[in-house]
């Protein structure tokens, strides 16, 4: 039974991804005056995106043909990692975050391998910069993640979230600095703004879209799908930092993971209205301000939390 | 509880890291008074007296209030200082170095902590606020940035007197804050001079003074 809920709550969790962007867009559209399209808009384009042709680069080796979909997947097991409210996650066992990390990272590397393999120089450009920018993101998950299974001897994901508890204040600050910078990890990795501006038309400001120039019909249709699932699985993951845990109340846990989203989309559309795109040489030092923040809280709970 | 102002203090030391504007390391200023303050008052609560009341609340008067607007005022202001601070090092490196610093600085207090009778985390903070107050001296070129620098150098110092002896006489305290005025007032003066006859606010130009 525990295990048939899990399943449907990860259905409906696949099924809303694009409903987190479309919230988010049009949200984003009203702040800044306009009207904006409806929240179900992103449904309406990949729906036309199935019924398009999918067309392959004469370049293009077998690559280019299983990179949409290994990303696509990969992205879909790391979501299954994440504790849903106070559900058990379907995959849950010891060492899973490494597991989380990886997955996303294969996901990343196929995607930029279908870049590299048409062969277009464009989105060589892309690939090299999504690399780029990735080894400085990839440093902000383990330190923060890290130096919470320091901190609770436990290394999967279930166990870590379900084991904070908000007593001592000097934790409180800790959570919350977690959570900011796993919330610039998800800025970065799922090339929102101050990073990556997802509506940019000009070729060269582009990190991610780039990438995916050349891919047409269901190829694009996984892309689109995986980097709006993307986006909603790192949202859980920041999510989950405020989760209170200590109640054992699956609606009310559910309920509240649902508001923590909501005002996590709020934030998000703060930040990309009020902020513009950052020069590209600015964004390492942006992404290491994160990893040290990481790096502060593991040194400060490691050594004196005894 | 106080742990968390101190972390809170070396995450104001991150950002002074990372920013590239001569107003954040105002703003940053003005946060760590209001952290001190908060610091200095903590263990006070217990046995609340007017007399106790003294410190805290000037420290929050010289640091929070008084200095930062002197400096907006009569330097940023009248001066049309730009807002970007000038760097003899790339603001990345300048985080690697300020991290390494911090990674360095945790360690080595924790090693003392075992030995002596201090505070690891109050004392780590201070000694990274010391340490990088010094770097933003030595790495950046504008005169109004090496104030803030300074600033941010006896903020350090105050904290380690805090972490190390747990109550410093606060007659010498409150002389110390008198003496930082009046320092950041001559250097306020002897910046006003020295951009009246240059009409620069950057270090490289001072080379050209001889006597």
């Amino acid at each position: 039974m525990e295990k048939l809920i899990s399943v449907l709550i990860y259905l409906i969790f696949i099924v809303s991804a694009p409903l987190f962007i479309g919230i988010v867009n049009k949200l984003k559209s009203r702040l800044t005056g306009r009207l904006g399209p409806s929240i179900f808009q992103t449904y309406f384009d990949l729906k036309r995106l199935l019924r398009k042709e999918t067309i392959y680069a004469q370049s293009a080796s077998f690559v280019s043909r299983i990179a949409p979909v290994v990303s696509f997947s990969s992205i879909l097991f790391a979501g299954m990692i994440l504790p849903i409210g106070f559900y058990k996650p379907l995959i849950s066992f010891n060492g899973d975050i490494i597991l989380f990390a990886y997955l996303l990272g294969l996901s990343r590397f196929f995607q930029i391998l279908g870049a590299m393999d048409i062969g277009s120089s464009f989105e060589g450009m892309g690939a090299a910069r999504e690399a780029t920018f990735a080894v400085f993101a990839e440093p902000i998950y383990f330190f923060t993640l890290g130096s919470l299974a320091f901190i609770f001897k436990f290394t999967s994901m279930y166990d870590i979230f379900h084991s904070i508890s908000l007593n001592d204040p000097s934790f409180i600050i800790f959570i919350i600095v977690s959570a900011i910078s796993v919330f610039f990890l998800m800025i970065t990795e799922t090339s929102r703004m101050p990073v990556d501006d997802p509506n940019t038309h000009l070729e060269l400001t582009m990190i991610h879209e780039v990438m995916i120039l050349d891919n047409s019909g269901l190829d694009l249709f996984l892309y689109q799908y995986s980097s709006y699932l993307k986006m909603l699985v790192y949202a859980t993951f920041a999510a989950d930092f405020f989760n209170p845990f200590n109640v054992q109340n699956h609606i009310i846990g559910f309920l509240l993971y649902i508001i923590i989203l909501l005002i996590l989309i709020g934030n998000l559309v703060w930040i990309e209205t009020m902020m513009g795109r950052f020069r590209m040489k600015n964004i390492p030092r942006y992404l290491l301000f994160a990893a040290s923040i990481g790096i502060l809280n593991l040194l400060i709970y490691t050594f004196f939390n005894k | 509880m106080e742990n968390v102002l101190n972390i809170l203090f070396c995450l104001s030391l991150l950002y002074l890291a990372t920013t590239t504007r001569v107003d954040a390391y105002l703003k940053v200023f003005v946060l760590q008074g209001i952290l001190l303050f908060f610091i200095v008052i903590m263990p006070l609560i217990n046995r609340p007296s007017v007399f106790t009341l003294i410190l805290p609340v000037t420290i929050l008067l010289v640091k929070a209030i008084m200095i930062p607007l002197y400096i907006r005022k009569k330097i940023i202001i009248e001066l049309e200082v730009k807002r970007n601070i000038e760097s003899n090092l790339q603001q990345f490196n300048f985080l690697l170095l300020t991290v390494f610093s911090m990674i360095a600085v945790f360690i080595s207090s924790n090693m003392l902590a075992k030995y002596t009778y201090i505070d690891a985390i109050p004392f780590a903070a201070a000694f990274s606020t010391i340490i990088i107050g010094l770097y933003i001296i030595i790495f950046r070129k504008k005169l109004i940035v090496h104030v803030i620098g300074f600033l941010v150098i006896e903020n350090g110092i105050f904290l380690l007197g805090i972490s190390v002896a747990s109550e410093m006489p606060f007659l010498i305290e409150l002389a110390a804050l008198l003496d930082i005025f009046v320092v950041v007032f001559l250097m306020g003066i002897a910046i006003n001079k020295i951009s009246s006859t240059f009409s620069v606010d950057d270090i490289t130009a001072l080379d050209e003074l001889k006597d």
